[in-house]
């Protein structure tokens, strides 16, 4: 009898091998619109349902304050977007930073955060309530230091971590506060129910680590730790993502951050190779991704990405751990053909 | 000259403070500054690129070295100009259309700065025209296309295309670099040359002007 997508995913967490391989869908919203479209599917569930894709549920609380008490036009995180057309779609790209002019410690603190409080959860609680376990709930989100150069700009993000301490210090602070604190609030709400959280941090760029494995440890690796560790206390599972060439900081993420899945395996990249990821991790972590999105799945062939399916499932299938996903959001660059090209070849191959 | 030895270090550990202080001194002392930018300026920036490529280095130590390096090359560049003195080359950079993301073309602007070539940054979300008129009248030598997603990388297709159409091809090098770009890729729509970080972009400019390294 073939197992339920979340028996599925939770088989690998588990240490146990499932029927076939899970997988996993991760696009943008033109892309999901466009397969919906075309493969007459109303809603995402039912096109994953369709492609056979074991996505697991997101819960989440909605938010009942949306703007900025004091920065007009701007998010709760006094944040402004501006919508930028690349031809084929559109995505928001940060228009005004409102850290990026604080030179003092106070004034971070004097800038006013959002609140976790300001959260609908009684709807989560319904939701929580309804889910019918068919498929892996996931609930909460930790991504601190892309929120932090969101709000002050990459560049000086980058520089403070070496020229202002005190300030990523105070700036980190205040975003674990939220997220732990808004966490934990969904982690009761959704006791027993929830199966992953979703940790992430960018550390790794094309071709090396954006920062110095000092500056993770100093300033990542602490939070990201108590964060898991929250998690954990509610038996959930750290469904962990990093761009990039992020070999050097793999040994770290299991040991101090207590990994369980590393997300997208960009295995173009140096040091990310997958045999070797599979030799010097493959008994501590589940790859989740693995299906190139920079060069396979938007300019390669149908043929192409059944390969490196193929590819992916003789190095990643058992006794690795595999979910079978694109490296990050599928881009409307990417034809049809390929993307069900992959979905494809998972289900008629991924039998385990 | 001896205390002027600090500039180099004080770009190397991206102390603008420091970087400015040494530079100011120095040419109240009577520098050259032409001196200055050969001897300190443009070798602390290939140590920090050199160290940049050995893992040594990180985006940050990247940036404050950036940083410490415009501090000293503003006092030095009015003097520059006023002697005639030129750049190594004239370099139009930009992200492509469409495409917002500038902390990888601003590293490379940076780096291709600290080796003596002058910048014409284009900003984010450039045009063909735009590239093509900077071209024709800023006489730049150069041209990087940047780009991080894979949606806007066929864009420098277009812009090379562009340049070609113009008439301009002939009266610059090429090139392409981001997260997406690949030497191949490069080589398919025509550039000139290809870099996947910011030093190896500086090495590669040079090499296709036939400048030698420092």
């Amino acid at each position: 009898m073939s197992m339920t997508s979340r028996e599925r995913w939770l088989a690998l967490f588990n240490r146990q091998k499932p029927d076939r391989i899970p997988t996993d869908y991760w696009a943008t919203n033109e892309v999901t619109e466009r397969l919906q479209r075309e493969l007459g599917c109303p809603t995402l569930r039912d096109l994953c349902n369709k492609l056979h894709i074991d996505r697991p549920d997101v819960i989440g609380a909605n938010r009942t304050v949306t703007k900025h008490p004091v920065i007009p036009d701007a998010d709760i995180w006094g944040m402004r977007y501006r919508p930028v057309d690349y031809g084929t779609g559109k995505y928001h790209e940060f228009a005004f930073h409102p850290l990026a002019e604080m030179t003092e410690v106070e004034q971070i603190h004097a800038f006013q955060w959002p609140s976790p409080d300001d959260h609908d959860f009684e709807a989560a609680r319904r939701q929580f309530a309804e889910h019918d376990g068919r498929f892996p709930l996931l609930c909460g989100y930790y991504e601190p230091f892309l929120r932090y150069c969101a709000m002050r700009g990459i560049e000086q993000s980058m520089i403070d971590l070496v020229a202002e301490p005190d300030i990523a210090d105070a700036i980190l602070q205040h975003l674990f506060d939220y997220h732990y604190r808004l966490n934990a609030r969904l982690f009761e709400l959704g006791q027993g129910r929830i199966d992953l959280t979703f940790v992430a941090e960018d550390l790794g760029g094309q071709a090396s680590l954006l920062m110095s494995l000092d500056h993770i440890r100093r300033f990542i690796l602490p939070n990201q730790k108590k964060m898991a560790d929250l998690a954990r206390s509610f038996g959930i599972h750290i469904h962990y993502h990093t761009d990039g060439a992020a070999r050097a900081v793999i040994p770290d993420l299991i040991q101090v951050t207590g990994i369980e899945t590393l997300n997208p395996i960009q295995w173009r990249c140096p040091g990310m190779e997958r045999e070797g990821l599979v030799r010097d991790f493959g008994d501590k972590i589940i790859f989740h991704g693995a299906v190139d999105n920079q060069q396979t799945l938007p300019f390669g062939t149908p043929a192409d990405v059944r390969q490196e399916v193929l590819d992916n499932l003789r190095i990643f299938a058992w006794p690795a751990r595999w979910i079978c996903a694109p490296c990050h959001n599928l881009q409307p660059i990417s034809p049809t053909a390929n993307i069900l090209a992959l979905y494809e070849t998972i289900w008629e191959e991924g039998r385990l | 000259m001896s205390k002027v030895t600090e500039l180099y270090d004080a770009i190397l550990c991206g102390n603008l403070k420091l970087a400015v202080e040494v530079t100011e001194t120095a040419l109240k002392g009577g520098a050259d500054p032409k001196a200055l930018v050969d001897t300190y300026m443009i070798p602390a920036m290939d140590e920090v690129g050199r160290r940049f490529e050995a893992n040594e280095y990180f985006v940050p130590e990247l940036l404050i070295a950036a940083r410490a390096m415009k501090g000293a090359l503003q006092l030095v560049r009015p003097l520059l100009l006023a002697q005639k003195v030129q750049p190594v080359g004239r370099v139009a950079i930009g992200t492509v259309k469409g495409d917002l993301h500038d902390i990888g073309k601003n590293l490379v602007a940076a780096m291709l700065e600290g080796g003596g070539f002058e910048i014409v940054d284009l900003g984010v979300d450039v045009s063909a025209e735009k590239f093509v008129q900077a071209i024709k009248e800023k006489q730049v030598n150069v041209v990087c296309l940047s780009a991080l997603l894979t949606t806007t990388m066929p864009g420098m297709k277009d812009i090379i295309k562009a340049i070609e159409d113009a008439g301009a091809r002939q009266r610059v090098k090429i090139l392409v670099g981001g997260a997406p770009v690949t030497r191949q890729y490069a080589d398919q729509i025509g550039a000139d040359g290809f870099s996947d970080n910011a030093s190896g972009a500086v090495a590669e400019a040079r090499k296709l002007l036939g400048i030698a390294a420092h």
